[in-house]
């Protein structure tokens, strides 16, 4: 099979998830040359429901378009992780928010971590929204699927004009969640 | 280098049509297409061309019709529910032979079905759904490149034969962002036919095997269409001599060029010993799975189907005389099973892997199902 990496984020709709599977696929294909190719949900329930986004990043064309070995699994809330946490790797990489996801049920040999996410941007940045941005800057950390540089410079210029501090204090957010 | 960007298959469809030079667009929003008719109620009027939202399919492919014989290259986009409205029309169009583009992204069904989950659902619908005996040309990209050149190849196909063609799209396919880069302009074929000026108003007049000549519509001669079966001058007729010579020239029209209309990949099928044939999403499954197999040593190859209809009968059978194994992947009940039935002798051993619950085979399936010969 193909070098393939697959990410999934899970949240509810209005979280901002669905943004950040697309500046992830966005960065890696026009940044950094990848293959790349993200899934989301499309029904009702991205207003407010459960939420997920598939990504798939790869050196090579991406022969099966779905997520079925999970390398990185990103999740803000109870719900989405009891339904999404299926095609996980035994070993993969869960970072899920520690106030909204309480039961983890059987962890494996999960590399986990578990942090405020949604509080600490609602308290630092003043807009749940920005949970996009800090959740591309959690993966880039993670992973490194994507260069730091590349992802600061593709966030300079996608923010709307004087919002570009309040993206990349997003950005400082995610790697300070991880330390 | 060309610049990759990341598209949307539902939005590739759009930007093909448009660099085929679509400009008129009548349709009926559905799940999982929407996006085509959303991308096309926003461009075609920024070009000075026509977007119509129709009260329903029947009148969305009744508009489309009309603007065809006005001259205009049209597109409407539905899934298997819409579909199902579109048939009469479908059959007006093949029987008054007019080009249409029809994109259905299929979803579970039968009737509302399964509105956000992909299903190889509608291939038979696509084949048989109008009644009567019928030519039809159906397309079915996989890949987001594919998605790009079967939807121009549509046109041209669909102008040629002045016959509808129907493009197939799975809803994982249609709905996934992927990366494409997007052809060049220069690098692009457009069929164009010349206009003929008709003098004797015989427009259905010609030898089995050819074109119908391509009018000019609308511009001070008096021509009839008709979804009766007509002479050639298009006036309704039961004269069984007539009768039988219309119904061969329209079949023999597609019939006469398949070497052109059937178009297929094929890949690691220099040493196979079992064939996978598959299309859409499953044959994208199927790819993987082979590449998985190819690692333990097992000789199997894909036989990616892009024409659908008509059937890839000759090619497939020019296989099986040296491939006796055949794996059929659909994500169905088995609808394209029983056509490789057909075009396969007894001595081809023969699996199938079906399924219609709205989750694709993953690799590993198919891998699994690979190994039961």
């Amino acid at each position: 099979m193909e070098n393939r990496y697959e990410i999934r984020y899970g949240a509810v709709g209005g979280q901002g998830i669905i943004t950040a599977g697309a500046l992830l696929v966005d960065i890696a294909v026009k940044r950094e040359n990848k293959f790349a190719l993200e899934s989301p949900t499309y029904t009702a329930t991205v207003r407010g429901g459960p939420t997920k986004v598939d990504i798939i990043i790869s050196d090579q064309r991406i022969i099966f378009p779905q997520a079925c070995a999970i390398d990185f699994f990103v999740c803000t809330y109870q719900k989405p992780f009891d339904l999404y946490k299926e095609r996980l790797k035994d070993d993969a990489i869960v970072i899920t928010d520690s106030n909204l996801v309480k039961d983890l049920g059987d962890t494996k040999n999960w590399k986990l971590y578990r942090i405020p996410i949604i509080n600490e941007t609602k308290k630092q940045l003043g807009n749940i929204i920005l949970t996009s941005v800090v959740t591309l800057s959690i993966t880039q950390k993670l992973t490194n699927i994507i260069g730091y540089d590349n992802m600061v410079c593709y966030i300079k210029k996608w923010a709307p004009e004087g919002l570009v501090d309040l993206n990349l204090k997003a950005i400082k957010l995610g790697r300070d969640l991880i330390n | 280098m060309r610049r990759k960007q990341v598209l949307q298959g539902n939005i590739i469809v759009a930007k093909a049509a448009l660099a085929a030079k679509c400009n008129f667009f009548a349709g009926y929003p559905i799940t999982p297409s929407s996006e085509i008719a959303q991308f096309m109620s926003r461009e075609l009027p920024r070009m000075g061309y026509d977007f119509i939202q129709m009260e329903d399919e029947i009148a969305s492919l009744g508009a489309c019709i009309g603007a065809s014989l006005s001259g205009r290259k049209v597109l409407t986009a539905t899934s298997g529910p819409g579909f199902s409205l579109m048939q009469e029309h479908i059959g007006m169009a093949v029987m008054a032979e007019i080009p249409l583009v029809i994109v259905n992204v299929m979803r579970g069904g039968p009737s509302t079905g399964l509105p956000t989950k992909p299903s190889q659902a509608d291939i038979m619908q696509v084949r048989w759904g109008t009644h009567g005996d019928h030519p039809i040309i159906a397309l079915y990209p996989a890949f987001a490149d594919e998605i790009y050149s079967e939807t121009i190849r549509a046109y041209n196909l669909s102008e040629k034969f002045w016959n509808p063609v129907v493009l197939l799209l799975d809803e994982v396919i249609a709905k996934a962002h992927e990366d494409i880069e997007l052809p060049r302009k220069n690098d692009i074929h457009i069929y164009k036919e010349k206009i003929h000026r008709i003098k004797d108003l015989n427009i259905y007049d010609r030898e089995i095997g050819e074109n119908p000549p391509r009018v000019d519509f609308f511009k001070g001669y008096p021509i009839h269409i008709d979804g009766l079966e007509h002479d050639k001058h298009g006036w309704p007729t039961s004269d069984p001599e007539t009768v039988n010579k219309m119904q061969t020239l329209r079949m023999q029209k597609i019939y006469h060029y398949l070497d052109e209309i059937v178009k297929f990949k094929e890949y690691y099928m220099e040493d196979a010993e079992i064939m996978i044939f598959s299309f859409g999403v499953s044959a994208r499954s199927s790819l993987a799975a082979i590449k998985m197999a190819r690692e333990q040593g097992i000789k199997v190859g894909l036989f990616q189907a892009l024409t659908i209809w008509p059937f890839p009968k000759i090619p497939l059978k020019e296989r099986f005389k040296r491939i006796k194994k055949v794996l059929t992947v659909e994500l169905n009940m088995g609808q394209t099973k029983y056509e490789i039935e057909r075009v396969s002798s007894d001595d081809v051993e023969k699996k199938a892997l079906l399924r219609a619950n709205g989750i694709p085979f993953t690799p590993k399936e198919v891998l699994d199902k690979i190994r039961e010969f």
